[in-house]
């Protein structure tokens, strides 16, 4: 009875600690990976003095976590503002009627192709599709220069993506479907499953086959590009279809969460985290093009402004995505 | 009556705090919207050629598993090995590994060797990694019922033939009830597995349940797919229900029975050989692999992923240890009611700790947050204890099953002459039972205590803002880490769990020697 005692009691005081109520905090979900996004929320916590409280995820498992636990807490929210790696989500939760309007002043500088129309959620640093390539396998004028020569004879078996179901693939492939048409892009998927494309579980699946020399090249997220380069592989990097459609450029975005406990301390991160300090943080540790003009970024940081980018409406996008997603499933099972 | 109302009370809330979310997310998803009929219309052929794939896959690990942990079991439990001692620990360290941790590890170790991964990406490769983890287990299962041969009927055999014939015919069918559970429990185990599949990009029942609920986020059907996965696992264990319930396996001591080792030179030295092979292949080689890539340059990145996972001990093994103290207490209470009374109460309260240990990871995480997400339930939600209702649930099925057999080897008469005496119903459990079952209880305290620290799947759908729990930082982490800082926090996981494997071994042994009375 002792030791059932002593549990009770040792229960109670971990249970009184973990629910120390501060008023002084703010709760943030992300689903940009923890070894980016935790130093920002600290300095943030640093300079402001209002805790904290992160739920971190990651493209690697799909979001999955912090995506349906907004959807899950719907009629009770915990979060305050959520924090993505990419807009597709953000939109999802705004449909859901999770998110609430937030017109942040420091953003204001910001191209208005990037920011919700009415507010519910705002871009920030950026991120692009890119191909990466092994520089063993590939040289000069084999290495690809169009998402469309991925399907030619001689990549065949050669190129990788991610599950096209998930994080930002599905939202590159929905970009494509927008640009150029439901029939084109089914046609060209269709070629890269001829051309026996390998399908790898997420983007830094596919940075790591490319680097291994698995495959010869495979489509992924700068952030995981500018890494593995980071980590010394013989590895290069394409900006696609620079003569063409342009390349897809992702936004992080951030929003308030409706009905959430600390919105005036959500506003403040929000403001932090669109701030110019932030982006020149994220262009320093992962690579991340900023949107605001005039921010101090490390020389392996391509400028937005000598890429040419996907013409797409991400509201648009996000919808197509939800209308494909039966048919890549279907791409996926043949 | 102390104990009764004991029972009463731990049984209720089991039932309140654990079961009925898991009822209440079960009814609002497959009735929410349209109908039951709809969703059920929902399941179409695609999904029973998954789920028939997944018992295929789940067949054959399971059938691996149990021939590799017979082998092992013998040799560890039957035969005087070398070292057995040592092997008995050291080949259950792949069991208390997270799969994906040692996914990855088998990945780079292929991939070092070979320089090609391709056939690993395969369902051979999921077979592979989930046969190394779990045959571990088996052998625990098959080992504990070697261990309860009895002796004279080994004997009486070799009086009339020679000691393969004994083993065949006498040995081999005694432990069937052991063969069929370890078989059953790893079924089960390996059609509920995600990660793995997942991983090396193999598409079964999970992973499209884990489609269904984070691309579509369609919850009713990946609920209703989910309600297949536990329908074939209660069918399975109803149908071996007997054997499950009977078998003494992970039973720690065989009571009353003298045990009948063979100690045969020639077999020794070649029992010894699987031993170390076995060692080095499950255990050694994915720590060699993780060391090297560790360290390939240089030992800041270990200390930056030691640094990273500093705050997490504290937290995570309090966890751990709180969350074992509750399931070892729930795990004793269901089991000693169950194997002491007749009645239905006492084999409801099994099954529904079965079906919880069922459900897979995600459904039981969401169903938490769906039943726990309200303002009067705060308290429970946003703080350590819906952490501990998930690892309760998770794992108490396992802890009331340790706890079950050994209370099963207590020969009834101890207690009726207590009742003779005029002993009272609490003093008898005080004196007689929990003395007798205490290294039971003990092992199922150091299980329940490494399953918890190491549980993802629920954990990362339900942790409080702000906390910080190794496992779920190790896998966060990982993403866009580089390679070396991935390495060495798996490797530092791995080797905090073999530190704590390594200390409860031997803070076991005075306390075994102490309830020797328990085990021989």
């Amino acid at each position: 009875m002792k030791i059932l005692y002593r549990t009770l009691v040792v229960f109670v005081l971990m249970v009184s600690i973990s629910c120390s109520k501060n008023s002084n905090e703010v709760v943030v979900y992300t689903s940009v990976d923890q070894i980016f996004s935790e130093p920002v929320l600290k300095d943030f916590e640093k300079e402001t003095g209002i805790k904290v409280k992160a739920i971190y995820d990651t493209e690697e498992t799909k979001s999955t976590g912090v995506l349906n636990r907004l959807i899950a807490e719907k009629d009770n929210p915990q979060c305050d503002v959520f924090w993505s790696g990419d807009p597709v989500r953000t939109i999802v939760l705004k449909n859901k009627g999770i998110t609430v309007p937030y017109h942040s002043a420091v953003a204001d500088d910001i191209d208005l192709i990037f920011k919700d129309p009415e507010y519910h959620w705002t871009g920030f640093s950026s991120r692009a599709r890119v191909l990466i390539y092994n520089k063993d396998l590939l040289k000069g004028v084999d290495v690809p220069q169009s998402i469309f020569d991925l399907t030619n004879e001689k990549y065949k078996g050669k190129v990788a993506l991610a599950n096209p179901l998930f994080g930002t693939t599905t939202f590159h492939i929905a970009a494509l479907f927008s640009v150029i048409g439901d029939k084109k892009a089914k046609q060209f998927l269709n070629d890269l499953k001829k051309n026996e494309v390998i399908v790898a579980t997420s983007n830094g699946d596919v940075k790591k086959r490319v680097m291994n020399g698995e495959v010869a090249c495979g489509l992924t997220d700068t952030d995981d590009a500018f890494e593995a380069v980071k980590e010394g592989a013989n590895v290069g990097i394409v900006f696609l279809d620079q003569q063409g459609i342009g390349s897809l450029i992702m936004p992080n975005t951030v929003n308030l969460i409706v009905k959430s406990k600390h919105s005036a301390n959500g506003q403040k991160l929000i403001d932090y985290l669109l701030s110019k300090e932030t982006e020149a943080k994220l262009a320093i540790s992962c690579a991340q093009m900023p949107l605001h003009k005039g921010v101090d970024t490390p020389k392996n940081v391509p400028s937005l402004d000598h890429i040419v980018p996907m013409k797409i409406n991400y509201d648009q996008a996000s919808q197509k995505l939800e209308e494909i997603q039966d048919y890549l499933k279907r791409w996926i099972d043949q | 009556m102390k104990n009764k109302l004991l029972y009463t009370i731990i049984y209720l809330s089991f039932i309140f705090l654990v079961v009925l979310p898991v009822v209440y997310t079960l009814i609002t998803a497959l009735f929410a919207d349209d109908s039951f009929v709809s969703n059920i219309g929902a399941l179409k052929s695609d999904t029973f050629l998954l789920l028939a794939k997944s018992i295929v896959i789940a067949f054959l690990i399971a059938i691996f598993s149990t021939f590799f942990g017979t082998v092992l079991g013998f040799l560890l439990y039957k035969m005087k090995t070398y070292f057995r001692g040592f092997f008995k620990v050291a080949l259950l360290i792949p069991l208390f590994i997270s799969p994906y941790i040692l996914a990855v590890a088998w990945k780079d170790l292929f991939y070092l060797i070979f320089g090609d991964v391709s056939f690993l990406s395969s369902n051979f490769g999921v077979i592979l990694v989930l046969t190394t983890i779990f045959t571990p287990l088996s052998m625990l299962i098959i080992g504990g019922a070697f261990s309860n041969v009895n002796v004279q009927l080994e004997e009486a055999g070799f009086v009339i033939t020679n000691r393969r014939s004994v083993i065949l015919k006498i040995t081999i069918p005694l432990i069937k009830h052991a063969l069929i559970s370890s078989f059953v429990l790893v079924f089960i185990f390996s059609i509920s597995e995600f990660s793995v599949p997942a991983f090396f990009g193999v598409k079964v029942l999970t992973t499209e349940i884990f489609t269904q609920f984070s691309a579509f986020y369609n919850y009713s059907l990946a609920i209703l797919q989910s309600a297949l996965l536990i329908f074939i696992c209660i069918i399975l264990l109803f149908s071996e229900g007997k054997h499950i319930a009977d078998a003494s396996f992970l039973s720690v001591g065989s009571k009353g029975m003298k045990n009948q080792s063979y100690d045969i030179k020639r077999w020794n030295n070649t029992g010894l050989t699987i031993l170390v092979v076995w060692f080095l292949i499950t255990v050694v080689l994915p720590f060699v692999v993780l060391f090297i890539q560790s360290f390939k340059e240089g030992a800041s990145k270990f200390i930056q992923a030691f640094e990273l996972l500093l705050p997490t001990f504290g937290s995570s093994i309090g966890l751990a240890f709180l969350g074992a103290l509750i399931i070892v207490f729930v795990g004793f209470t269901a089991a000693f009611f169950s194997a002491r009374q007749s009645g239905k109460k006492g084999s409801f309260f099994d099954w529904l700790l079965l079906i919880i240990f069922a459900i897979p990871s995600t459904i039981f995480g969401i169903s938490l947050i769906k039943f726990y997400n309200q303002p009067m339930l705060d308290l429970i939600y946003s703080s350590y204890m819906i952490i501990i209702i998930a690892y309760v649930g998770k794992f108490s099925f396992i802890s009331s099953k340790l706890i079950g057999n050994a209370i099963r080897q207590i020969p009834k008469s101890l207690e009726e002459v207590a009742i003779i005496q005029g002993i009272s119903s609490y003093k008898r459990l005080i004196s007689i039972w929990i003395p007798l079952v205490m290294p039971s209880l003990f092992i199922s305290f150091v299980i329940s205590f490494i399953f918890s620290l190491g549980e993802l799947g629920t954990t990362i759908m339900i942790y409080p803002p702000g906390t910080e729990i190794m496992p779920i930082k190790v896998f966060t982490i990982m993403a866009n880490a580089p390679q070396s800082l991935t390495s060495s926090m798996t490797l530092i996981v791995f080797s905090i769990t073999l530190l704590i494997i390594i200390s409860f071994y031997f803070m076991m042994k005075p306390f075994i020697k102490k309830y020797h009375y328990a085990i021989d």
